[in-house]
């Protein structure tokens, strides 16, 4: 009998929940319903500015170059230059790894950097250290790029002109000399905030020497609200709140973007995701809760989430204190705490007392977690309801920090107003950029006689300075500094300054004269005199592992709610947003440049944000609700996009409308982005771009935030109005791209549902409806014999041989995946992949091998502006088919199986077809339109002709283990067999004449699996039935994307699994993407929607999988 | 009517069939013969900076291969000896001679000497070395006799075909581990011996030598 064809499925037919990727794809507006049916966008696949004729007018002349002497003809000569004495520890061809520290606003990770032949390539975490277990995030990741900048200070200069080092030595010593001559009178420093054990000795020292001199600390995006916040409520100073999750069962986030952005988030990433490993449905598993006025990756996480513009947040954690027994101190407390809660609104009030009642119901084992931005206040009433909570020693605890004392950038304002200083030292930091708006930081310096810049960029602030020092890297320096918990890490260099740089406490003991103030004297120093002298053979046993665990003290102080009641008595809290006219403007360090220190690092800029997914630019991101008050939206459609053209609508391109913000007399102008998930009337605006005086990527990218960020707003500010200039903006987006056209793709269920029917992924999607995949109906089969007999199933295709020692397969559990690409840049740094610039994201072209897909489900129709939409991540990359649709159609055998299940692509056979990219179903083909690795991205048109682009510099960076790929061929994914193929080359090492030459569990790590925060990807050996991988995949939750195509993929995903409170006002039955896909069932003739019957999957399955 | 063609075109169809057939021939078997990597590698044979005579050197001296090149078994690349390998004896032996100049600079002024490059695969191969001699394959299989080449030189065309040779078939160069550095050693049963050692050993160690893509090209 004739097998009747497979049909396509209608709309209403689609037999999994729906997701959308934007607010088009929900309207399914005609543009994107045209566009999605173009596979890769109109412009992904056409040739532009070029026209053929033009096209074949530069092949003939280049021919005809090519063709010009015989030099091709001869045998290139090449030397080999060993050393001349070799050195230790280096074997030639090997890498070798050594462990140092990235840190950031006080915080240092513990690294693990590969070096080959003494170049620092690859940036990994140190897997040794237990509270950060070898995360990252994408900014350490990226670090590795600055270092190779070419655009980076590379000399020191007085007024722009170059000066010797040993000119800087004698300013530092003359400025040594003025600062002792009078006790350091008229002298200030200016530095960013630090967990540097060396710098806080110097600090001390310098004080000590020069106690009149100011010191001054400034963080563009502060962190110190919290220790403002101890020292008022908890009875001794320099105490800061670290939070534990290590333990915490209810979860509740205050506007705190614990797994992303806040202070120690690999560490809580790594705490949540354990609390989140649901292995089986006998499971228990930890409850999150989070208000927030942006729409974060830890919003994003939550099983319950309210919008809250983050004024109201002290209303809120008064409201919620309320809730809870204030004992004794609840007479001083109720009557602070009742009108400040009298704000919120009854729905939320009545979502608080729920949230209340289950956060008291774990007592010991529940935290909230107060956003470090959020003022002091705020942050008083959070620790209180942690005590009060008995998460305080628990979730909570109250440490010694000691960082010394400091002036504020106010004070140093003032100052240098009156007069008082002629002498200012600034490192680090960019305060002529990020400095309050108010304080007019560039006028102030004209004010000061001598300014001496120490800064790895030369940018605004080198420009007003007299003096830039070049700064060195961190890779390149000595240096320490503190885990979010306060263990030491040590920062040893593995590469001389590329450019005579000096670090930060060469800076300083330079200042203090200090006799050996090279980094790492100073460094030993430190080490020495903080643990007591134990000698040089700890030290280096310091720097062989890379961190000492000792860690803050923890003190036994408690919070005191008089106090508190005291200090609240005269807050009166700002009234929230209400309309287009009186906006919250909220300021965010950007996902990707934070504050504007990485504007200049490529894998950065290209680097999507885990939420709005622009590249290189920010924009001011708004509610749809504000939106539609802007009328913005056209008539019939929820776009996010203002449109002046419907016609104009291209793949990657944004038409965003520009907007003017004002607020307290200034104001900014910027592209509109519409974001579901905010706070009506808050808006949000990303720092660090608009940055004025920065390297050829940073320049031209975004607006500057900081142009009306004031003194005493920093972190969000009120009474702002919004107005549409009329003008419009191409945003580059990476959101619309491959489109997956709402199949089953995210499967997700609650945790009630998950324990009643613990199979629940096999009753959705396709594959109750597809024949049998593997066998006949009722087959069942092991993991091992799917992978290497491959039953036959319905597929028509020849299976390849799988006859290798091992088959390789990755698992993915989007239950604990975030979103926070970091696996995006760590593939980037380890797989040489290029970036492409703001154009050809544009056209969609940009080459992650992996990316994050970002979807919405709002559970409303469609009709209505989605204002509380549910989000799922998924991380796609190449999935290893085992039957790959892209094989099949290669005309030259350039992409092709091996032995072990990879897909492998071969780059010297591939000529460009782009076949495999249109019959790939994930979208995971890349395609080298230009040479990106070669010429500069922004003159890629002239093809041939245009000027090699990439400096001697960058070309650095390149991992020697991945081959560098041309113009015109297709890359994906690999499974970095770099890495299995070393790990299966040291064990045929170990084996000689032995048999055992299978690589055991765990010792190959992808790139992407070692930077996961969360562990979320698992990589290994599916014919080993006891692997890591094999287990999850034979775990109920496991399911293939799009598995009823018969692809098999070698990746799986794990369902993922919410855990909301059915007592919460905002509790959903079942995910809202499920809710969605019901409602979109045919309704059966029995009053039931079709899908909506229990053992659906069942009921196919007895049907013989036939609809 | 006069005749429009005259009499020796008559023959002219077959004249330019042979002659076609003739250049096509030649032109194939020249491309075949000298645009292989079994003419343009084969018998390269550079000069270098300092003589190093490898037959003198090994058979003479007794020098085993991993004496200068000695990250071979842990490494992909066999390294160049630095000059402070040479200097560990010629400190002592043969310390004037002119010929040495190279390395006695060298290794006062820390220059590297510039080795001129004999082997060299494209940069889209990753060989490794320690695969192979860790496993019984031997430095002559891919190298030629070294310890009989006063100037070394290219003996194999390490064309990828070359390479796939051996991968299809590897009973035929395997061999005892600890004979893998003895570049004179032959199995004692002949080619017949050779074979039946190596179906053993393949056998024996789970040699299984990668023929696709991945095994090379990364």
């Amino acid at each position: 009998m004739k097998r009747a064809p497979h049909p396509h499925p209608s709309s209403s037919e689609l037999s999994g929940p729906r997701y959308w990727r934007s607010l088009d794809d929900l309207a399914q507006t005609p543009e994107f319903l045209s566009q999605v049916e173009r596979e890769f966008g109109p412009e992904a696949s056409e040739m532009n500015e070029v026209d053929r004729r033009h096209f074949f007018k530069i092949m003939a002349a280049s021919f005809a170059l090519g063709g010009i002497g015989f030099a091709g003809c001869r045998r290139p000569e090449s030397h080999i230059l060993p050393h001349s004495k070799a050195p230790e520890h280096q074997v030639p061809g090997e890498p070798l790894y050594y462990a140092t520290g990235f840190s950031l606003r006080g915080e240092t990770l513990p690294l693990l950097v590969e070096t080959h032949t003494g170049r620092p390539t690859k940036i990994e975490g140190n897997a040794d250290h237990p509270g950060y277990k070898g995360g990252t995030t994408r900014k350490a990741q990226a670090a590795v790029l600055d270092l190779y900048d070419p655009d980076r200070a590379t000399a020191h200069t007085k007024n722009g002109s170059k000066i010797s080092n040993a000119e800087v030595s004698d300013l530092l010593a003359s400025l040594k000399d003025d600062f002792a001559a009078n006790d350091g009178a008229g002298a200030a420093v200016l530095m960013e905030s630090s967990s540097s054990p060396t710098r806080l000795r110097l600090k001390k020292a310098f004080q000590a020497a020069y106690p009149k001199a100011l010191w001054v600390e400034y963080d563009a995006v502060s962190v110190s609200n919290a220790a403002a916040a101890a020292a008022k409520v908890a009875s001794s100073a320099n105490l800061q709140p670290k939070y534990d999750l290590s333990h915490a069962s209810r979860i509740l986030s205050v506007d705190a973007d614990f797994l992303d952005e806040e202070q120690g988030s690999v560490k809580f990433s790594k705490q949540f995701a354990s609390g989140r490993r649901v292995r089986s449905s006998k499971d228990d598993m930890s409850r999150l809760y989070s208000v927030e006025s942006n729409f974060s990756i830890t919003g994003g996480m939550a099983d319950h989430r309210k919008r809250l513009a983050s004024s109201q947040m002290t209303a809120f954690l008064a409201a919620f204190a309320l809730e809870l027994e204030l004992g004794v101190e609840g007479n001083r407390l109720r009557p602070i705490l009742e009108p400040l809660a009298a704000k919120l609104d009854a729905d939320t009030r009545e979502w608080v007392a729920q949230c209340a009642e289950d956060l008291a119901s774990h007592k010991g084992r529940s935290v909230v977690f107060t956003g470090q931005h959020l003022p002091p206040e705020t942050q008083a009433l959070g620790l209180l309801v942690n005590e009060k909570l008995g998460g305080l020693g628990k979730t909570v605890s109250l440490v010694e920090v000691d960082s010394g004392d400091s002036s504020s950038l106010a004070d140093l304002a003032a100052a240098i107003d009156s007069g008082a200083i002629s002498k200012l030292v600034i490192s680090g930091g960019n305060p002529v950029y990020n400095a309050p708006a108010d304080l007019d930081f560039a006028g102030l310096l004209q004010k000061v006689d001598t300014v001496v810049r120490l800064g790895y960029y030369a940018d605004e602030t080198s420009e007003a300075s007299t003096y830039h020092l070049c700064e060195a890297h961190f890779l390149e320096a000595w240096g320490d500094g503190r885990t979010y918990d306060g263990d030491v890490v040590a920062q040893q260099p593995m590469i001389l300054p590329l450019f005579d740089g000096v670090s930060e406490i060469e800076l300083l003991g330079g200042l203090l004269g200090e006799t050996d103030s090279d980094g790492y004297s100073l460094v030993y120093a430190t080490f020495q005199s903080g643990n007591g002298n134990p000698g040089k053979r700890a030290f280096d046993k310091f720097l062989n592992e890379g961190f000492v665990a000792s860690g803050y003290r923890k003190s036994r102080s408690n919070i005191s709610g008089v106090a508190l009641a005291d200090w609240l008595g005269g807050f009166s809290a700002p009234a929230a947003p209400s309309g287009k006219e009186s906006l919250e403007v909220r300021f965010l360090n950007d996902a990707t440049v934070d504050d504007g220190r990485y504007a200049n690092n490529g894998w950065l800029q290209e680097c999507p944000d885990p939420m709005t997914k622009l590249t290189w630019d920010n924009a001011i991101v708004i509610s749809p609700r504000l939106a539609k008050d802007l009328g913005i939206v056209a008539p019939n459609s929820m776009i996010q996009v203002a449109r002046k053209n419907p016609n104009k609508v291209r793949d990657g391109r944004q038409f965003a409308k520009v907007a003017t913000i004002k607020v307290g007399g200034r104001e900014i102008t910027g592209a509109i982005h519409i974001q579901p998930g905010l706070d009506n009337y808050t808006v949000i605006l990303p720092l660090g771009y608009g940055r004025s005086k920065t390297g050829r990527i940073g320049a031209n990218s975004g607006f500057s935030a900081y142009g009306i960020r004031s003194l005493d707003a920093t972190a969000f500010a009120s009474g702002a109005s919004i107005g549409l200039t009329g003008e419009t903006y191409q945003l580059a987006n990476t959101q619309e791209h491959w489109s997956m056209e709402g199949r089953a793709i995210v499967r997700e269920v609650n945790l009630d549902d998950y324990a009643a029917d613990p199979d629940f992924v096999s009753s959705v999607g396709m594959e109750s409806h597809s024949p049998p995949i593997y066998g006949k109906k009722g087959d069942k089969f092991s993991t091992q014999e799917k992978i290497t007999e491959t039953p036959r199933g319905g597929s028509i295709y020849e299976h390849p041989n799988f006859t290798g020692v091992h088959q390789w397969g990755m698992s993915i559990d989007l239950n604990v995946c975030t979103g926070c690409n970091a696996c995006v840049i760590a593939c980037q740094s380890e797989n040489n992949i290029p970036i492409v610039g703001r154009d050809q994201v544009r056209r969609g072209r940009e080459m992650h091998w992996i990316r994050l897909d970002r979807y919405f489900s709002s559970g409303l129709a469609n009709d209505e502006i989605p204002e509380d939409p549910q989000v799922s991540l998924q991380p796609v990359a190449c999935m290893h088919c085992e039957t790959a649709p892209c094989e099949t159609v290669c005309p030259v055998n350039a992409t092709v199986h091996d032995e072990e299940g990879l897909n492998a692509m071969a780059y010297n056979r591939c000529i460009g077809t782009r076949y495999c990219a249109n019959n790939c179903p994930y979208k995971v083909r890349r395609f080298n339109f230009f040479d990106y690795q070669e010429r500069q991205l922004d003159k890629l048109y002239l093809g041939p002709l245009a000027p090699k682009g990439m400096p001697e510099l960058v070309k650095m960076a390149q991992n020697p283990d991945v081959s560098i790929r041309m113009r015109g061929v297709m890359e994906k994914c690999t499974f970095c067999v770099q890495r299995i193929n070393q790990a299966k080359i040291d064990q045929l090492s170990k084996a000689k004449d032995g048999s055992d030459v299978r690589v055991p569990d765990g010792v190959i790590q992808m790139a992407c699996e070692q930077a996961c925060p969360t562990d979320a990807i698992v990589f290994g050996d599916l014919k080993d039935s006891d692997s890591r991988v094999s287990v999850l995949r034979d775990n109920e939750r496991s399911y293939s994307v799009l598995g009823y195509l018969n692809t098999r993929p070698r990746t799986t995903f794990m369902a993922r699994i919410r855990n909301p409170n059915p007592k919460m006002p905002d509790y959903f039955d079942q995910p809202l993407s499920k809710v969605e896909y019901k409602a979109k069932a045919p309704k059966s003739p029995y009053g039931t929607t079709a899908h909506d019957a229990p053992g659906h999957g069942e009921a196919h399955a007895k049907e013989g999988g036939r609809h | 009517m006069s005749k429009v063609f005259p009499k020796w075109s008559n023959t002219l169809p077959l004249k330019v069939i042979v002659f076609a057939f003739v250049s096509v021939t030649t032109l194939l078997a020249g491309i075949t013969y000298y645009v292989t990597p079994k003419y343009t590698r084969v018998g390269y044979e550079p000069s270098q900076p300092v003589p190093y005579d490898h037959e003198f050197h090994v058979s003479e001296l007794g020098l085993d291969c991993r004496y200068c090149h000695d990250k071979v078994d842990e490494s992909p690349v066999a390294n160049i000896p630095s000059a402070s390998t040479c200097m560990n004896c010629h400190s002592m032996v043969k310390t004037d001679s002119p010929l040495l100049e190279p390395i006695r600079e060298s290794y006062a002024s820390g220059e590297p000497v510039a080795w001129n490059r004999v082997h060299q695969v494209p940069d889209y191969v990753y060989f490794s070395h320690e695969a192979h001699v860790n496993r019984g394959v031997s430095c002559v299989d891919c190298h030629g006799r070294v310890d009989e080449m006063p100037v070394v030189k290219h003996a194999e065309s390490h064309s990828m075909g070359w390479c796939l040779d051996c991968h299809r078939h590897p009973e035929e160069v395997l061999r005892p581990i600890d004979e893998v550095y003895n570049l004179g050693w032959e199995h004692p049963g002949g080619k017949k011996g050779q074979i039946e050692y190596g179906l053993q050993a393949i056998e024996e160690r789970n040699i299984t030598p990668p023929q696709s893509c991945t095994g090379c090209h990364r």
